[in-house]
């Protein structure tokens, strides 16, 4: 009976979990890392969105209800935009009535995949992108507010979708959203991402070394001293970062040297 | 009427980065640019982000690895730099403040992980799990998201005036021209930016894109 209940379309199963009921928990699913610890990482987040879920599926039994909620606030993690598949399709298989350890088995099978792939996706992929896109508009001289706007509805326009698009997935499919997502091109979408970031990198270089970033046209010879600290920078990667932050202080403190000195 | 808004926006970019709703309020570009509207002054605000933001991209917040916040770096930075400069670019003061937001963001990521070990004791202690219901269950996370913010609005003001106490001492002994303090963070941004490239997938992976951006930057350059 539990297998062919998940074997009907979502379009034609008759749902415990109302539809208003699934809005809530993906309203509630941006807060699924409100409550961040080194325990159970977002695991009390997750339990708090499947909330309203968990209240239509055990009406009625607050016991039931008590102990669905225990199980679901134990250790999970997963990337935030893509936590809303697992609680889809965590959903579906509490509609169910799945073995509880089947649902943990589950769980613990999808955490680390959400969270590479989210990472790969928006982190390295969406997130620097589309900065760099809108820091390439300021240094261009595009109006302020346009540049952070560009931004801000750009990544959410795709933020959002990627949130809706996962709990749709996971709704859909339950246990079934490992074997979608190897169907799914989201390969090529980190690859896009990817080659969109290098290209916006090596755009926003020149602009930068110019004196962009503060309108200062410094002189162009200045694209020499840029152009090889871009290479050190491509060479060591993140672990320039501390590095330029103690130069950065070291040139200050020069400075103020300098003066005391006089 | 500056602190209160100074207050806000430190309040929900710490909210953001990381408890709710991740919309990007907290990057330094976005965070700079709400904080310059606080101050009447929008460009000097998101410059001061745009900087900051070029030193904020290399950092992956990935797990539950350690890392500098950002966001909250950048609203203090920002509001110190408006609060001392006047109208325009100053550039002895810019770099100071970048040099501030930047390491200020070390006390943002401290807070996190105070804020991390106290939601341990507020959502998964064995007390929570014992007596666990619908009830405590939102208390305990909504709690958490609530000091979530007013950590955001602490690590914020405090550091908006520990900024300006430091830049407003500082500034007076400040004895280089504006070329040398701008061409230094361009050649850092630049630096920066370009340690991107390995998490593109490195420069055998991306010479193609990263070349041809390196192209078109520089047209835009030529004929901006």
């Amino acid at each position: 009976m539990r297998v062919a209940a998940s074997a009907i379309p979502l379009s034609v199963r008759d749902h415990v979990v109302p539809r208003h009921t699934l809005a809530a928990v993906f309203v509630r699913a941006f807060a699924i890392q409100g409550s961040w610890n080194y325990k159970t990482l977002i695991g009390s987040g997750f339990a708090f969105s499947m909330l309203p879920a968990l209240r239509a599926i055990h009406r009625g039994d607050d016991a039931a209800l008590n102990a669905a909620l225990e199980r679901h606030a134990q250790l999970f993690n997963s990337h935030p935009y893509l936590a809303p598949m697992a609680l889809g399709a965590v959903i579906r298989l509490e509609e169910d009535r799945e073995n509880p350890a089947v649902i943990e088995r589950f769980k613990a099978a999808v955490r680390g995949s959400l969270g590479t792939m989210g990472d790969r996706l928006v982190w390295a992929g969406l997130r620097p992108a589309c900065l760099l896109a809108a820091l390439v508009l300021l240094f261009i001289g595009t109006p302020w507010w346009i540049s952070v706007a560009a931004f801000f509805v750009t990544y959410n326009v795709a933020h959002f979708a990627l949130r809706a698009w996962s709990f749709r997935l996971g709704l859909r499919e339950g246990m079934g959203v490992g074997e979608q997502l190897r169907k799914h091109p989201i390969g090529n979408a980190q690859r896009f991402l990817s080659a969109a970031g290098a290209f916006m990198a090596g755009a926003a270089l020149p602009l930068i070394s110019a004196g962009g970033v503060v309108a200062a046209g410094l002189p162009i010879w200045w694209l020499v001293f840029g152009g090889a600290a871009a290479i050190v920078g491509a060479r060591f990667g993140p672990r320039i970062r501390t590095p330029l932050v103690i130069l950065l202080a070291a040139f200050y403190a020069v400075g103020l040297f300098l003066k005391i000195a006089q | 009427m500056n602190w209160l808004g100074v207050a806000l926006i430190g309040g929900l970019v710490g909210l953001d980065s990381t408890s709710f709703p991740q919309v990007m309020i907290s990057r330094p570009l976005v965070a700079g640019c709400l904080t310059g509207i606080v101050f009447g002054r929008p460009i000097e605000g998101t410059m001061v982000g745009a900087i900051l933001e070029m030193f904020a991209l290399v950092i992956q917040p990935l797990g539950a690895a350690r890392y500098p916040e950002a966001g909250t770096g950048a609203v203090a930075a920002s509001a110190a730099y408006l609060s001392v400069s006047a109208d325009g670019i100053s550039p002895g003061i810019l770099l100071l403040a970048v040099v501030f937001g930047l390491a200020w963001e070390w006390v943002g990521s401290i807070s996190v992980i105070a804020l991390r070990r106290i939601n341990e004791l507020l959502v998964a202690d064995a007390m929570m799990f014992a007596n666990m219901n619908p009830g405590v269950l939102q208390r305990r996370h909504l709690a958490a998201m609530s000091l979530d913010f007013v950590r955001g609005v602490i690590v914020c003001t405090t550091g908006w005036v520990g900024g300006w106490a430091l830049l407003k001492t500082l500034t007076p002994y400040w004895s280089m021209g504006p070329g040398p303090a701008l061409g230094v963070l361009g050649i850092a941004g630049a630096a920066a930016t370009a340690a991107l490239l390995p998490l593109f997938g490195g420069w055998n992976q991306q010479k193609l894109a990263f070349t041809l951006g390196v192209i078109c930057g520089s047209l835009l350059l030529l004929f901006r």
